[in-house]
């Protein structure tokens, strides 16, 4: 396989060198964002070479209300080009309601303030940057196995670099993830450990915990929301697709592909899933290079009218730069809440924000301190490269 | 997974989030001063806050003394039609007139580029404002007592000042059946939560602190 790194070629000598190495799988558009220098330097500048010899780049940034926000966030497939993912991500909101109607939290407040110190063990193998963040690499297991007649098993192992912070938000410490895996996949996650909050309620809106039946810890959701802003493939030309498979009590299943060229609220369904491809760029198949977004591990929590941005698992809104949050949007002049930032605009420059519910009835295992309950989703290449970029 | 280990980073936790141990340009967003100029994407430095603030509130300075208009915290610009200048937004809050000022400094030229205010929408809580909002929880009778004796259950001995205590307020917006609190919708109001030295956390949560009427709202619920 021909390997073809171009970090720093400008526009020019693009199509010369693509003519030299027949690198087919090196668009034009692809190669327009990877002459773009980072926008930070050392140490908000994360750049790893993964074991397979896949790579990721990005800028990390510890912002007062959203705390760990990433931006400009860069693959290079093992033997591809450098190409352009995402502008910037961070989380939108985390939403808590309880099952019996009270309390209601919206727990981001000034999530930098309060970032917690990690210690080297909270992260193993890795290196801290300013004490509030992790970058490490972790294997993946197996990123594939195919057994030969007569041969060895093709098979490897994966791994991904993962990008963490935590943040002690009441009784909750919040562990805020994004996992970049060697195979061009982004896992966004959050992890609630620390304690229960030791909210009581009566039997039918919680577990009882302790000895005994007469704690009754109260149940609640987890509504975690993040806002994505893409840059497939460079600035501009992102667009936004929904899938969908028809046929229910049927053997025939079809495809129904459905552009959002306007402003939407979309909510899940068991197969449904939506991409963001570039309008130009296409792989050395012909195909529109793009990400998909699954959400299906949800638990899809629906509040009441007032929150009314509980109703829907994905909104894709134009961009506006004071659309920051999902709820308590701390902007003047703008509007309060996702749900409200969808009004059927036209999409020239999509931002997606993704909400995932869980929902947590509490045992006896969570206890002091408490496990580790995770929640999050699958951002993965749909036709970046050609063909499986090992 | 030792119980010593845990006791450990719940203690530097601690001590990260003590109020008066994280400065401006110590604290979790700022930069550490790197030794070049930051590029367009890096964090601000301490210096860039220092000075966000002062540009942002040099016309502000006698309201602020007076303590009807309050300094928040200062965030990195992050309009991408301006990403290739150094811009900070300054947060400020107006008690007299309940309004959000959300100020936006160019750094490069040393002025305010942009203004946006607005009443009956709230930024989170500034560190300022947690602490206030404890020394209104003391202050009232009943809640003050409440605090008191849970900190002198949990420390063993009697609590000397709100800084003693480990505080984060979030942002409190009234549903429409809290009557109690219907003020909350134009006020600035937060939720306290109080940590006490064992670890424990209050239960706070039918508690709100008005800060613009330096009232505290008990939800009927």
């Amino acid at each position: 396989m021909v390997t073809v790194r171009l970090p720093l070629l400008i526009l020019s000598c693009a199509a010369l060198v693509a003519g030299l190495t027949g690198a087919a799988h090196v668009p034009p558009a692809a190669r327009a964002s990877a002459a773009q220098a980072p926008s930070c330097g050392a140490p908000y500048r994360i750049e790893r070479t993964l074991p397979g010899g896949a790579a990721w780049r990005l800028c990390w940034e510890m912002r007062t209300i959203e705390g760990l926000t990433l931006a400009d966030v860069v693959y290079t497939p093992v033997g591809g080009a450098p190409i352009s993912v995402l502008r910037s991500t961070a989380l939108a909101q985390i939403h808590v309601p309880y099952d019996s109607g009270e309390p209601r939290f919206h727990d981001i407040g000034t999530l930098g303030e309060n970032a917690v110190v990690l210690q080297e063990a909270d992260c193993p193998g890795g290196e801290r940057r300013e004490r509030f963040v992790c970058v490490t690499v972790r294997p993946r297991g197996h990123a594939y196995l195919k057994p030969r007649p007569g041969e060895p098993n093709l098979s490897a192992q994966g791994s991904e670099l993962v990008v963490y912070a935590a943040f002690e938000i009441g009784w909750y410490t919040y562990l805020v993830e994004w996992a970049f895996s060697d195979d061009g996949a982004i896992t966004p996650r959050v992890g609630a450990t620390g304690s229960l909050s030791g909210f009581t309620a009566a039997p039918e809106y919680g577990w009882p915990t302790k000895r005994g039946s007469t704690h009754v810890e109260q149940s609640h959701s987890h509504n975690v929301f993040w806002r994505l802003d893409f840059d497939v493939a460079g600035r501009g030309g992102d667009i936004v697709e929904q899938y969908d498979f028809t046929g229910s009590g049927t053997a025939r299943r079809a495809l129904g592909r459905k552009v959002l060229d306007k402003e939407t609220a979309a909510v899940n369904r068991r197969t449904r899933w939506w991409r963001v491809a570039d309008s130009e760029t296409r792989n050395a198949d012909g195909h529109r290079v793009s990400w998909e977004i699954g959400n299906s591990d949800s638990a899809e929590y629906r509040g009441p009218d007032d929150e009314a941005f509980t109703r829907a698992d994905l909104y894709v809104s134009q961009y506006r730069d004071c659309e920051r949050l999902a709820t308590v949007n701390p902007a003047p002049d703008c509007a309060q809440s996702v749900d409200r930032y969808v009004n059927d605009e036209r999409l020239t420059d999509p931002v997606v924000w993704v909400g995932v519910s869980y929902h947590h009835v509490a045992r006896d295992e969570d206890a002091d301190p408490m496990p580790t309950h995770w929640q999050g989703f699958r951002i993965t290449p749909r036709d970046v490269t050609a063909e499986n970029p090992r | 997974m030792g119980r010593g280990r845990t006791a450990a980073i719940a203690g530097a936790a601690a001590l990260a989030g003590s109020l008066f141990l994280l400065g401006g340009g110590e604290s979790p967003q700022a930069a550490g001063a790197p030794a070049r100029s930051p590029l367009p994407g890096d964090p601000l430095t301490g210096e860039e806050i220092t000075r966000a603030e002062q540009i942002a509130s040099a016309t502000l300075r006698a309201h602020m003394t007076s303590g009807r208009v309050e300094f928040l915290y200062v965030e990195r610009d992050d309009d991408k039609a301006a990403a290739d200048r150094r811009r900070a937004d300054a947060y400020i809050y107006d008690y007299g007139a309940n309004r959000l000022i959300v100020r936006t400094v160019d750094l490069g030229s040393g002025r305010v580029v942009a203004e946006r205010a607005g009443k009956g929408v709230q930024a989170p809580p500034s560190r300022g404002e947690e602490a206030r909002a404890a020394e209104l929880l003391l202050a009232d009778r009943r809640h003050g007592r409440a605090v008191r004796a849970a900190y002198a259950g949990a420390a063993g001995r009697a609590l000397r000042s709100p800084a003693e205590l480990g505080l984060r307020a979030l942002i409190f917006s009234p549903r429409p059946k809290d009557r109690t609190a219907r003020e909350c919708a134009s006020h600035r109001c937060v939720r306290l939560l109080v940590r006490l030295p064992d670890g424990t956390w209050l239960n706070t949560t039918r508690t709100v602190v008005d800060l613009s009427a330096k009232k505290i709202l008990t939800l009927e619920w």
